[in-house]
């Protein structure tokens, strides 16, 4: 049936062959996204996601250390935090070739996953404080512990970034080899829109947390998803643009899984990162303190890195870079590469332009 | 007026398009007179920085779409989809203007503030409601379980703390060069 419409097609006078050969491409592509869309409504599949070989380490209440072991031929291992809350960890190791966890194994890093887990309301009394002054450096030594290293480098990853360089700021015993900042915001005087709306004078984080107790994971989907309005829309227009490259579809089934699990924020550990980071902005000004000690960005003294995304509009360019000019060290390195706050991360313009910026940096000081 | 049937469908499109330009700025117009807001400057002062960016945008991807001629492109679809890109990329840029005014996160914030207002005290009665319920079946109340769940959390981070001291001593002890000691 096809063949005949093809060759009836070929008897238009009108019909160059370019144009024919082109109308029937578009007719295959057609016919693939329309399997492939039954297939994805009749019969989804649950993407598997974290293919990486990985070990627990460590776990103490929610949060848990993972190991990702590597023919080590990097001698100093890695740490990465990532964010607390909001989404899973799974993204850093979302699928194979395509998992930021794989590439820094094959690398030969060492690779230790902070999952800070999915907490309750129970938990509603973790403070941000609690994070940086007891979970972080409890897994951090369990690390150090595991690998036999002597040293290690440390990797924060959006909010992870701010959380990990108050840990290593107020940490010196910690022997930190390298730090590198992807896409975490320092100065929060430049964060953009959720900077905007969590301002005091129209935020009461207060109220929000007293009346809510937690931060449900909705809620912070609705703040995720009112910060790019029409990405829903766009994304729905590549799926369907691209529905009939199996490959497409099934990193957007494994990508759009962990896009649409959130998770919700304890109640108390909300309010001190809004009030201290976001609206008092205490990080770069130094007038935070954790646990009794001031975190001073400046006692960063090892080689520092700090990616921005050009259009993060998360952790935009303008709050990551300031890192740079605090920490104490003349080896320091600012990369902004493009793309926005997931694509360094995951995708293939991590894979391209992130990800080996990141490796090469490290493996040249490791 | 073209003869073409794809052009006189673009002409027809601009005039709507034009009205339409109109008929939003005479709004914005009044609701600039009404709200005189002094903190939504882009918005208030130039109604047109909103709508002009996006319309220009679709304008012109839509214009090089129709001007193809009648005859159909190979590449018809790609234009169409580049189209739709630009179109959304365009209102993109349209709302996150509009949500980075000052009034729009005063409108959140209210809004915010109002649900708070309103689920507070329902949320309140509703737990009360459920906690007597369930102490009248004998069952314990999600605010048990959860104080239940946090003491089993307290403990462990006792036990955690106690396992660094003990981790401290023993460093200090192996730094002084005392014998090893076995660890439990």
């Amino acid at each position: 049936m096809k063949d005949e419409l093809f060759t009836m097609m070929g008897e238009m006078p009108a019909m160059s062959p370019a144009l024919l050969a082109r109308m029937r491409e578009e007719a295959n592509r057609n016919l693939l996204r329309m399997k492939h869309f039954g297939e994805m409504v009749m019969n989804p599949k649950e993407p598997k996601v974290g293919p990486t070989p990985r070990q627990e380490i460590f776990r103490t209440n929610k949060s848990r250390l993972w190991r990702y072991e590597s023919r080590r031929t990097v001698r100093t291992p890695l740490l990465f935090v990532p964010n607390l809350g909001i989404s899973r960890p799974y993204i850093f190791d979302l699928m194979p070739k395509g998992s930021f966890v794989e590439y820094m194994t094959q690398q030969g890093f060492d690779f230790y996953l902070v999952d800070w887990g999915v907490f309750g309301d129970e938990d509603n009394g973790l403070t941000v404080e609690d994070a940086v002054t007891k979970i972080l450096p409890r897994l951090a030594r369990k690390a150090l512990e595991s690998s036999g290293a002597s040293e290690m480098s440390v990797l924060g990853y959006c909010m992870g970034a701010p959380l990990s360089a108050s840990f290593v700021a107020t940490h010196p015993e910690f022997p930190l080899k390298n730090y590198v900042d992807m896409a975490g915001p320092i100065d929060f005087a430049h964060v953009g829109l959720f900077g905007k709306w969590l301002a005091p004078e129209v935020f009461d984080v207060d109220k929000y947390v007293d009346t809510l107790g937690s931060i449900p994971a909705e809620m912070v989907k609705m703040g995720f998803k009112l910060l790019k309005p029409t990405m829903d829309v766009s994304t729905n227009l590549n799926l369907w643009w691209n529905l009939w490259n199996p490959d497409y579809v099934s990193g957007f089934t494994a990508l759009n899984k962990w896009a649409n699990e959130y998770l919700p924020f304890p109640g108390e550990f909300f309010r001190q990162w809004v009030r201290d980071f976001y609206q008092q902005n205490k990080l770069i000004k130094g007038e935070l303190t954790m646990a009794g000690r001031r975190v001073d960005l400046r006692e960063i003294r090892c080689p520092v890195l700090a990616v921005g995304a050009k259009e993060d509009n998360i952790a935009p360019p303008a709050c990551v870079k300031p890192l740079i000019d605090v920490v104490s060290t003349r080896d320091k390195e600012y990369v902004e590469l493009p793309g926005g706050h997931i694509s360094l991360i995951a995708g293939r313009g991590a894979s391209v332009h992130c990800w080996p910026k990141v490796a090469s940096w490290l493996a040249a000081r490791s | 007026m073209a003869d073409n049937p794809s052009q006189q469908l673009l002409d027809m499109w601009k005039r709507q398009v034009e009205e339409g330009t109109q008929a939003w700025l005479r709004m914005m117009g009044q609701a600039q007179a009404a709200t005189s807001a002094p903190n939504m400057p882009n918005m208030a002062m130039d109604p047109q920085a909103f709508w002009r960016p996006f319309m220009d945008q679709g304008m012109a991807a839509w214009s090089k779409v129709m001007t193809q001629g009648a005859a159909p492109s190979p590449d018809l679809m790609a234009q169409w989809k580049q189209f739709l890109d630009q179109w959304i990329a365009a209102w993109s840029r349209v709302l996150e203007q509009a949500m980075s005014t000052d009034t729009f996160a005063q409108l959140m914030g209210k809004q915010l503030e109002g649900f708070l207002n309103v689920s507070a005290p329902i949320k309140k009665a509703a737990e009360q409601q459920i906690d007597a319920s369930l102490a009248g079946l004998g069952i314990p109340s999600r605010g048990q379980v959860t104080a239940l769940a946090r003491h089993v959390a307290q403990v462990e981070e006792k036990i955690d703390a106690l396992e660094d001291k003990v981790d401290r001593i023993l460093r200090r002890l192996n730094d002084a060069g005392a014998p090893r000691t076995e660890r439990a």
